[in-house]
């Protein structure tokens, strides 16, 4: 998986094109962690 | 929530003003019209973006603006601010004044987040042609470009991650109380006595019939 979009100028010099859109997915995964580590921590906290 | 519906004005204690209700849901608006112009097309749903999107970013830096001022020169800096209390309370459970230590760190992750968007997006207003001025592209040099677009697209992916926590808090049953305060401003005094210390936030009488 790459961090960043990376193109090659006509001189053939990389040029920085912005963040990889690979890491989308890994946003919403992150989201969907703590919701769901909270919704655990929540539901034995009251089951105790 | 029901019970809380049925209170008389001298029951309630406002919470937000009625202008703060207003930035907080005109920045949802613009933020969410900002994510979805910026990431649908991403995702293969291609439509006419960039005018909505530079319009929703200018409205949303427009808002900050407002928000900044009256922040600084209407409101209590102090009662965002984190200091080693909010720590001892939020290890030892105790009861928060205005906001609890994880409102304060949502509070200041949102604006690292939006402030590096809209500081990032003023610089690429100049390639986009608008009523006021014709698109320069080599406003910056390629590689200011790159790191632009870099730290853009960071604050719009940790913007999705951030509001998805924010939205599930929201919606907890618990803490609907803040989701009725930040539409309708105002807290019962039995919610206050319940989850605020009274010697650190009183909440103010709410006034409006």
């Amino acid at each position: 998986m790459n961090f960043v979009r990376v193109s090659t100028d006509a001189w053939g010099q990389q040029v920085l094109e912005g963040i990889s859109w690979d890491l989308l997915p890994v946003a919403v995964a992150l989201g969907a962690i703590v919701i769901i580590g909270h919704a655990i921590y929540r539901a034995i906290r009251k089951s105790r | 929530m029901t019970d809380a519906a049925n209170t008389s004005n001298a029951d309630r204690v406002l919470r937000h003003a009625g202008v703060d209700r207003a930035f907080h849901w005109l920045t949802a608006a613009t933020v969410l019209t900002l994510l979805a112009t910026g990431l649908l097309p991403v995702m293969g749903v291609k439509f006419s973006w960039v005018t909505i999107h530079w319009i929703a970013g200018v409205v949303l830096t427009a808002a900050v603006l407002f928000h900044l001022v009256r922040a600084t020169f209407w409101q209590k800096l102090k009662c965002m601010w984190i200091g080693m209390r909010d720590l001892r309370d939020a290890i030892r459970h105790a009861l928060p004044g205005k906001y609890s230590l994880a409102q304060k760190l949502m509070h200041h992750a949102m604006t690292l987040v939006i402030l590096t968007a809209v500081a990032t997006g003023l610089c690429m207003l100049a390639k986009v042609d608008t009523p006021w001025w014709k698109r320069n592209p080599y406003f910056f040099a390629a590689d200011t470009w790159g790191i632009i677009y870099v730290l853009h697209g960071l604050a719009a992916l940790t913007a999705v991650t951030l509001i998805m926590i924010h939205v599930y808090f929201a919606l907890l049953p618990e803490k609907r109380l803040y989701l009725r305060a930040m539409w309708r401003g105002w807290i019962t005094r039995a919610e206050l006595a319940a989850n605020h210390d009274p010697n650190r936030w009183q909440g103010q009488r709410d006034l409006r019939r």
